[in-house]
């Protein structure tokens, strides 16, 4: 991809002719859930949950707070081995193999499917440093490497031209916005093939969302995306697909425009008119 | 407006004056304390003036000379009764003491004089006192200088006048010479001579390892006497420049006569330097004063440790300190990630924390006791068996010294470090490290590149506590490895410079010796406080370093606000 050629604004009839073909028994699928079982403890937080998440697309999780649409998507990349009394049952699938295989080497799983989660979590290191981190991690020393790499990762999260000058300068100078578009740099820096985003915006004002949102829509070119977010709002503007989630259950998946102007389920209704949530 | 003591007492103002009350006292003993120490203990290093009287008690006069230390009021009825004459209707006499030196004239350098029987007091200008390496000081009025015996100059009066001052000027360039020729003297004994030394220990230690390995090669011990031969050679001139120096050293002697009219004849090799109190300005007193402070922190000591300097105890605590943070920061913060980052949380890892806790707390000469019974006797004892056959039977690890001290220590201090460091991850933020983790790095790298630097401030803040603590510490070094008196510093010049094996001299254990060990309790006294000074700044200086390097960190790794 040549950087330059990139252009940050959003190609709204593009977005409208791909909606127009969009229909999800037609895509090729990155993840697939398998009667996906988690609790914590003696409480169930998922009860078997099946579904498909097609490539290159965006897929929104949306829901009230705590039905575990984070959850769900922290088993994409085993984020939920840390916690000590998680149990886990069922399978997924990526590029047909279970992640939860006990042979998959779990450092590699998660180089292979990327997350950025709600605060910016840049590392105390120069903004440099940060990008040049997932590759020193994987080995990589050639410096004509990582320079061209972390250039990419920049140019691609939209923040070169911002941050050109001052890369070597610490991350935790940059604004929160900055600073969550340098962790999805950083984050697509080793070249992940699935991005999951845990309400990347949450923590931020109207105008760096916006800028994370022209980014998402920028991105799934190259990547899957998954993104949880609160805001609806949000989902239909960056997702291709919805899911919406409630007490534990996958209620409704479908194409967004489908989900959100005609949803099938009565629950789907009175969440996104607002009954409740 | 009066308000009522209830609702005075509801505003919470009795509390805020409470804590007030009580930070304004501890500050109150903080600075007593240390000026207490700075005013005792760098007063004795002002040149007093030199104050000389009749002294009459019970019929018996003496004309006596020497600085004012210190007074004192006693009870009258005390005095009588221990047969001093006291004048009627007096209820308290004012008592002096009086540092008159001349301990090879009178015995004792101090007397505790009364005021009120001291008669035709003066400070007579040409009164000297004379520092020596021998005897203490020595103050009198200068009478001749003789070299070889032949006398060069002299003069017979008590006032000042150019022919005292000719008799006194040559007397100031002999001492320098002398001071010249001893520094040359100190240098090859010290210097050329113990490396000699050092060396041919070396090569009685390589011949005994030789033949306890039944080697039989001859090749291998000639070359070990051919070697001895050559140190030999180099002794025997070393030894015949030394016998040059010392009898230049000894050319010149001076006579003087002390306030009670006796003449004595002293080497001048003896002086470490002579003045004139009575006849300095303010400025050359000034002079004097920072000339005596920079000897003191500068040299070594002299005449049972109550002269001359503390060098080698400054020298041997910090050396001792930083050895033991070295040993200490590896320690503490890998027992710290084991015990928060890996180890299963549970009830046994809760009965370690308890049993780190209360380590702390152990008195520390228990710690000395151990570090002599497992240090020293176990460990050293198997090292020596093991690694310095050839010393044996003298001990080369098996006997108190600089490791074992400071590998005490570290274990006295190791739980403050354990316990800072896991304060310290426990409060990395779950984000930074999950940031990490999802990027591909496994556990290990997560703690290495991310958690460990940005824990380093805590890491930091325990070993600080620990050189507080640890530089302080007394009781325990009395038994792994404080000495009165070392010999040479641990860090030298010879192979292999630093010497773990060795005593050492530390300011801690130099208060308490100088202090309650001595044979001259009034000439040690200030010293006492003087070291007790410096033993504060030390520990200020080390523990300020530490701070400005964990500053330094926390502007790196500053925390995320999250």
């Amino acid at each position: 991809m040549t950087s330059e050629a990139k252009t940050h604004a959003i190609d709204i009839s593009a977005m409208q002719r791909d909606n127009r073909v969009l229909n999800l028994e037609d895509e090729t699928c990155t993840l697939e859930v398998k009667d996906l079982r988690l609790s914590y403890g003696d409480k169930e937080a998922l009860h078997g949950i099946d579904m498909k998440i097609p490539k290159n697309r965006v897929t929104a999780f949306i829901g009230p707070s705590g039905c575990g649409k984070s959850t769900l998507l922290r088993c994409f990349n085993r984020m939920n081995d840390l916690v000590d009394s998680c149990n886990i049952t069922g399978q997924i699938m990526l590029d047909d193999s279970n992640i939860y295989d006990r042979s998959v080497d779990v450092a590699e799983l998660r180089r292979r499917v990327g997350m950025v989660f709600q605060k910016p979590n840049p590392f105390p290191k120069s903004i440099y440093e940060n990008v040049a981190y997932g590759l020193r991690i994987q080995g990589i020393k050639k410096k004509r490497v990582i320079d061209d790499t972390v250039e990419w990762a920049l140019r691609s999260a939209a923040l070169w031209d911002e941050v050109k000058d001052r890369l070597h300068e610490s991350a935790l100078g940059m604004s929160g916005g900055q600073q969550q578009r340098l962790v999805i740099a950083r984050t697509i820096a080793v070249k992940p093939e699935v991005l999951l985003l845990d309400e990347p915006a949450s923590a931020l004002d109207p105008i760096s969302t916006l800028k994370i949102e022209e980014l998402i829509h920028e991105l799934k070119n190259d990547f899957t995306i998954v993104i949880v977010t609160h805001n609806m709002q949000q989902a239909a503007r960056v997702s291709d697909y919805t899911a919406f989630m409630y007490m534990g259950d996958l209620i409704e998946f479908g194409v967004t425009d489908t989900l959100f102007t005609n949803p099938t389920k009565k629950q789907t209704e009175d969440y996104i008119t607002g009954r409740y949530g | 407006m009066r308000v009522s003591l209830k609702e005075w007492t509801k505003s919470g103002e009795p509390w805020v004056w409470l804590n007030a009350g009580a930070v304004a006292i501890c500050l109150i003993m903080v600075v007593g304390l240390l000026s207490l120490i700075a005013v005792r203990g760098l007063g004795h290093f002002w040149p007093a003036n030199i104050h000389q009287a009749d002294y009459t008690e019970n019929g018996n006069t003496l004309r006596m000379a020497g600085e004012l230390v210190e007074i004192e009021n006693v009870p009258a009825a005390q005095l009588r009764e221990s047969g001093v004459n006291v004048p009627e209707g007096l209820e308290f006499m004012q008592r002096d003491l009086m540092k008159i030196g001349n301990r090879d004239v009178g015995g004792s350098d101090f007397i505790w004089v009364l005021d009120d029987f001291m008669l035709n007091r003066t400070t007579p200008e040409m009164m000297f006192a004379a520092e020596r390496r021998e005897w203490g000081n020595f103050y009198g009025y200068l009478r001749s200088l003789k070299e070889n015996g032949q006398v060069v100059a002299s003069h017979d009066g008590y006032e000042k006048n150019a022919e005292y001052m000719n008799v006194w000027n040559k007397f100031q360039a002999s001492i320098d010479r002398a001071l010249d020729l001893h520094h040359q003297i100190e240098e090859i004994e010290k210097d050329d001579i113990g490396a000699i030394n050092y060396e041919l220990e070396r090569l009685r230690l390589k011949e005994r390892s030789l033949q306890l390995k039944e080697v039989t090669d001859q090749s291998r011990y000639a070359e070990i006497d051919q070697r001895r031969k050559e140190l030999d050679a180099e002794y025997q001139s070393l030894q015949q420049v030394l016998l040059d120096l010392y009898t230049q050293i000894n050319r010149d002697t001076f006579t003087a006569e002390a306030a009670g009219g006796q003449v004595l004849e002293i080497d001048v090799a003896k002086v470490v330097r002579a003045f004139l109190p009575n006849n300095m300005s303010i400025t050359d007193k000034v002079l004097h004063y920072f000339a005596k402070i920079w000897e003191f922190m500068s040299a070594d000591p002299r005449e049972a440790n109550t002269e001359g300097g503390i060098f080698p105890a400054i020298f041997g605590t910090v050396m001792m300190v930083i050895l033991m943070a070295v040993m200490v920061t590896p320690f503490g913060v890998i027992a710290a990630v084991y015990l928060r980052e890996y180890a299963k949380q549970g009830f046994v890892t809760r009965l370690i924390r308890i049993a780190v806790n209360n380590l702390a707390g152990v008195p520390s000469i228990v710690y000395g006791v151990f570090g002599l019974g497992f240090f020293v006797y176990f460990l050293g004892g198997h090292i020596d068996d093991a690694f310095f056959p050839e010393a044996k039977p003298a001990p080369t690890f098996g006997t108190p010294g600089l490791m074992w001290a400071s590998l005490t220590l570290a274990l006295l201090t190791v739980p403050v470090v354990i316990v800072a460091t896991e304060e310290g991850l426990s409060r990395i933020p779950r984000a930074v490290r999950e940031g990490s983790l999802a990027l591909g790095a496994t556990k290990a790298e997560t703690l290495w590149k991310v958690v460990l630097p940005m824990a380093s401030p805590a890491m930091m803040t325990g070993v600080i506590l620990a050189i507080a603590r640890a530089a302080g510490e007394v009781a325990p070094l009395m038994l792994v490895g404080v000495v009165k008196l070392a010999p040479s510093l641990p860090l030298d010049t010879n192979y292999p410079y630093l010497h773990l094996d060795q005593k050492f001299m530390h300011l801690g254990f130099h208060i308490y010796d100088v202090g309650f060990q001595s044979p001259n309790v009034e000439a040690a006294r200030p010293l006492v406080y003087a070291t007790a000074l410096l033993l504060v700044i030390v520990i200020a200086l080390l523990n300020l370093s530490a701070i400005a390097i964990r500053n330094h960190l926390r502007e790196k790794y500053k925390a995320l606000e999250m």
